[in-house]
């Protein structure tokens, strides 16, 4: 009996990990277009200021990545409507991390001088692309954790 | 100040010249808490004055605020302009993609490929235009990859095709596409005399032989027709009209339908009742005798009574007569 109760529940837990999934790949271009669709549905007047990292310098990208990804649980929805969706596109930008090994930052989330959230997003979004120009990163797949020794834009 | 960032090889920044008298313009530039503030090393110039500058590849540094600033010294006093903040990864503008190839594939479709001079591949999006030489328009699709393909092809047209590149909104935001690139042709050129002749040659047929031909034809018929009055009438057949056989019944006969007819006077006559009728008045009296039974009024004789003999009915029938 008490097998038969395990077995239940293994089976159980593995299909709602299997239906989870698809939510869970994500391509690289997907990370921007969620900033974008972010950027139209967020509430940008009269919300609360976020530190917003602007021009990381070398070895204090992986930071900013990171402060990206705390203040964007700070932003909130537009209206309640589009609640669900927004959650889940916060979600979807938590989930990978950008590694810079051998370098060290000095400076901290805040920092940051604070900004509106759609200054926030803007700023986030610049950042991807320069991951996604001045990278090996293929845009068609699923980033998962980024290292990066050296940014090649010059 | 517009700045164009050129294939990311080299930049130039141009301000022109709108003012007739001689001006002394100067450049100055900077990347924001990165590099102090420079003069432009290398001006470009029209007619001995400052229209723009030049930067090089190590000069321009992509994802860093740019800012310029344009001073214009003027004979009495100094103009400076507002300074601007740009992003050079959004004024990068592409070369024009080169080696474009048509590939004759199966099913009547084309697939044209090309090359970029630009590294980053992943970071194009591109866009096709082409044209037939039956065309009036020309068709502009966007494409992302290198490929394009056109499914359905006419051997018998000419077709032009051009492509262009642009940064796409992964790698920066910018409307700079490139310039279009050198045109590439298929389909033949002789065909497409060789097609212009016969459309003419289709032309004489169908404006002049046709018409022609066809009216003859109808002549020949018309004609025909009109001799052969056997053809005619199987063709236009004679509808009869019944209205003139009615024409005596209604004036010569004035409607009698009898007259017209032919019925003879004795049948008509034999019609005609010839005897007159006297009509007889009737009433009913009270019986004298209540035995007595009272009989309807008529020609014919009471019915036989049982009982007395024949011999005696005279006498008993008077008093019947006498009392009617």
């Amino acid at each position: 009996m008490e097998r038969m109760i395990v077995f239940c529940m293994l089976l159980f837990c593995s299909s709602a990990v299997l239906t989870a999934s698809p939510y869970d790949t994500v391509k690289y271009k997907q990370i921007l277009k969620t900033i974008e669709h972010l950027n139209s549905t967020v509430k940008d007047k009269g919300a609360e200021l976020v530190h917003t990292p602007e021009n990381p310098v070398d070895g204090c990208r992986s930071m900013a990545v990171a402060c990206f990804q705390k203040g964007v649980l700070k932003l909130q929805p537009e209206n309640s409507q589009v609640n669900s969706t927004f959650t889940r596109t916060v979600k979807i930008l938590r989930k990978f991390t950008f590694r810079e090994p051998g370098k060290q930052c000095e400076s901290s989330c805040e920092s940051y001088e604070k900004k509106t959230p759609r200054e926030f997003l803007k700023s986030f979004a610049k950042l991807m692309k320069e991951f996604a120009k001045c990278t090996q990163i293929n845009l068609l797949e699923e980033p998962v954790e980024i290292v990066v020794v050296q940014m090649k834009c010059d | 100040v517009e700045c164009v960032f050129f294939n990311e090889e080299y930049m130039t920044c141009m301000w022109g010249n709108t003012e007739v008298l001689t001006v002394n313009y100067s450049l100055y530039y900077w990347y924001e808490n990165r590099s102090p503030m420079v003069e432009c090393k290398h001006y470009l110039q029209d007619q001995g004055i400052n229209v723009g500058c030049h930067f090089s590849k190590n000069e321009s540094i992509q994802f860093q605020p740019f800012r310029v600033l344009l001073n214009a010294s003027l004979d009495d006093g100094t103009l400076e302009f507002p300074s601007k903040r740009l992003e050079l990864q959004d004024l990068v503008k592409p070369e024009a993609p080169v080696n474009l190839t048509i590939r004759n594939m199966s099913n009547n479709q084309l697939q044209l490929t090309w090359a970029s001079p630009y590294p980053k591949a992943k970071c194009l999006e591109h866009s096709v235009k082409y044209k037939s030489n039956k065309d009036t328009d020309w068709t502009e699709l966007p494409v992302h990859g290198n490929v394009f393909s056109l499914p359905s092809v006419d051997y018998e047209k000419y077709y032009t095709f051009y492509v262009r590149s642009k940064i796409n909104k992964f790698c920066g935001s910018t409307l700079l596409w490139s310039e279009w690139s050198v045109p590439m042709v298929w389909g033949s050129n002789s065909t497409e005399n060789g097609t212009v002749e016969e459309q003419l040659h289709w032309f004489w047929i169908h404006t002049v032989v046709i018409p022609i031909a066809s009216s003859l034809i109808l002549l020949v018929f018309v004609v025909l027709l009109v001799r052969m009055e056997r053809v005619w009438v199987i063709l236009m057949p004679r509808i009869p009209n019944p209205s003139k056989n009615f024409d005596e019944l209604f004036i010569t006969h004035n409607g009698n339908f009898q007259e017209w007819a032919g019925v003879p006077k004795d049948v008509m006559e034999s019609f005609k009742p010839n005897y007159s009728e006297n009509i007889c008045y009737v009433s009913e009296l009270p019986p004298k005798d209540s035995n007595e039974p009272l009989w309807e009024s008529s020609n014919h004789s009471p019915p036989a009574m049982p009982g007395p003999p024949p011999a005696a009915p005279s006498e008993q029938y008077n008093p019947y007569k006498n009392s009617y």
